[in-house]
């Protein structure tokens, strides 16, 4: 047994060697690995700096968001929350689309591929969190601009029917079953979901503009944004989305890794044991 | 009233990070489980994942090395 | 595929009828919620009258959710479903069937629970016209994305608790549009109603639509 070459450490996992260690290591913890790196790839550089990338411009979002720009006449200081949350909100639909998008090329038969399956759910995760976080900006920004915490705000209550929507589809992923029946499944609830989402969002602002003057709904603001804020507004839309993009691809890649344990690691399981025990005479 | 501004700057930044780390983490510990990439022809997923973003496990097995057993 | 629509949508109400589940178990059900969203709300008429529209049609919503559930375990027990698939029935005539026999069920409820309600919360059923064409279009995209996700969770264990949860918030503009069209009809002004009839006929038909083509694939496998 030979140490190979990368991507993987195989960290010397000999049969009849282990047998003569430590009794039955659990999983997982096994002091007798070596743990060599697995070299960097290109694939593993490139995605480090789409992350600094990301990092940089969050940053440099936060910094002129809260002390270099100006504050609103109208607004005051709670205009800068509007270099964070239309951006969140953004992204969310960005990743919700392409859930969607994914879907779709699993689906059509000539380009299903597992890559699809997992880029539709890594997507829909993150895109989940950036939903929760798209539903607490507004309701922070929400509270101390008309006293309440929740007003029914079409993109508001938009995102709220998303969340739900979508942490039932992380759901749905979850059920266990065999894959590609799963990711049949999945893509289909992924496609009706999406769909919905203009009917809701139609709906509700209807809905809700039937009922009073629509003065209190985020998306018409009356606040002109120009100089420093349009740039800043501008940088925090670039950098989330670069944000999200470095997100999916780690959260792409962890899904390969889960793929692989599933489909391997019943055998895994079954050779380690059969390496623990004793050598038949 | 900027404590709201202030806490929804901290609240987005430490969920992102939060999560970003817990990716990380959770990456660590699934490539920790896992050894050598598969070299016994029985793993009927290896086709599709020949994908750009990273992706683990070299198609091409060395020769010679099984990961596990005699 | 019509014709295969009118066989299964045939056999599952006669399944129905025989069973009585429906009627047994889904009407009391569902008069049951109306009782207590009375208990919760009442007992002055204040709360009551404003929110019939609303409370009539979040418990049709769950007693879909039931008659979903019903429709799909008919097909889990004896290998029904594996029957279905072999039976070379159209996939798409499966789901129009399915979803046609639930919306009939939903219906009859309806009826009821319309009735019913208009007596808890004293509310007088006005503009019949729209009540009846809101039911009609809601009704039927309640049915066609309830078959969808029905057999989305079909075959998996955790089917009772997913199923809720999928279904609520998609069909959340059909509980809008559905109110505000009845509220219209009981004020009297149905005329104003009818731009609510059209989200819910859109709704309905984009479902149908779509059910009818991906209901292939989700029998395929399960």
């Amino acid at each position: 047994m030979s140490l190979t070459s990368p991507p993987f450490s195989p960290a010397g996992t000999a049969g009849p060697a282990r047998a003569a260690e430590a009794p039955a290591p659990p999983r997982g913890a096994s002091p007798g690995r070596r743990r060599t790196r697995r070299p960097r790839t290109r694939a593993d550089s490139a995605l480090t700096a789409v992350g600094l990338v990301g990092i940089a411009g969050v940053v440099a979002t936060v910094w002129l968001g809260l002390w270099v720009t100006p504050p609103d006449e109208f607004m005051g200081n709670l205009v800068r929350l509007l270099y964070i949350h239309p951006p969140l909100a953004w992204v969310m639909f960005l990743a919700y689309g392409v859930s969607f998008l994914a879907s779709l090329l699993y689906l059509w038969p000539r380009t299903r591929s597992a890559r699809f399956d997992r880029l539709a759910g890594a997507s829909a995760e993150v895109g989940v969190v950036f939903t929760g976080l798209t539903l607490v900006t507004g309701s922070l920004w929400g509270r101390p601009t008309w006293g309440q915490w929740w007003t029914w705000d079409p993109l508001l209550t938009t995102t709220a029917l998303l969340f739900v929507l979508y942490l039932g589809y992380l759901a749905l992923r979850r059920v266990p079953g065999e894959p590609e029946a799963r990711a049949k499944r999945s893509a289909i609830a992924a496609l009706v979901a999406f769909i919905d989402v203009p009917i809701v969002y139609f709906s509700v602002l209807w809905w809700k503009s039937l009922h009073q003057a629509p003065s209190i709904d985020l998306t018409t603001r009356k606040t002109y944004v120009h100089g420093s804020m349009a740039w800043t507004l501008l940088l925090g839309f670039l950098s989330f989305t670069v944000v999200f993009a470095w997100l999916v691809a780690h959260r792409y890649r962890l899904a390969v890794l889960e793929d692989r344990e599933e489909s391997e690691g019943l055998a895994l399981a079954l050779a380690e044991r059969r390496a623990e025990a004793p050598e038949a005479p | 009233m900027n404590g709201y501004i202030e806490s929804g700057y901290i609240v987005t930044l430490g969920a992102l990070g939060v999560y970003a780390a817990s990716l990380v983490g959770r990456e660590r510990s699934a490539r920790r489980r896992l050894p050598a990439p598969p070299a016994r022809g029985t793993a009927p997923a290896e086709a599709p994942e020949d994908a750009p973003a990273g992706d683990e496990g070299s198609p091409a097995p060395p020769p010679g090395s099984s990961g596990t057993g005699a | 595929m019509w014709r295969d629509a009118a066989l299964v949508a045939g056999k599952d109400l006669r399944v129905e009828l025989r069973a009585k589940i429906g009627l047994n178990q889904v009407v009391p059900f569902a008069l049951v919620v109306l009782v207590l969203f009375g208990l919760a709300l009442g007992p002055s008429d204040a709360a009551l009258r404003p929110a019939a529209a609303g409370l009539f049609w979040v418990t049709v919503l769950f007693a879909a959710v039931l008659a979903v559930q019903r429709s799909f375990a008919i097909e889990a027990s004896d290998e029904a479903r594996d029957g279905l698939r072999l039976s070379g029935l159209d996939a798409g005539g499966i789901f129009l069937g399915k979803a046609a026999a639930v919306a009939a069920q939903l219906i009859v409820l309806e009826l009821v629970l319309a009735l019913v309600a208009s007596l808890l919360f004293d509310t007088h059923l006005s503009g019949a016209g729209l009540l009846v064409g809101t039911c009609v279009a809601a009704t039927a995209g309640l049915a066609a994305v309830g078959t969808i996700y029905g057999a989305v969770a079909m075959g998996t264990r955790v089917r009772e608790t997913l199923l809720p949860l999928l279904f609520f918030p998609l069909v959340a503009p059909v509980l809008l549009a559905a109110t505000k069209a009845w509220k219209e009809a009981l004020a009297g002004t149905p005329s104003h109603g009818l731009g609510w009839l059209s989200v819910l006929a859109v709704f309905a038909v984009a479902y149908l639509a779509i059910g009818t083509v991906a209901f292939g694939p989700l029998l395929e496998d399960g």
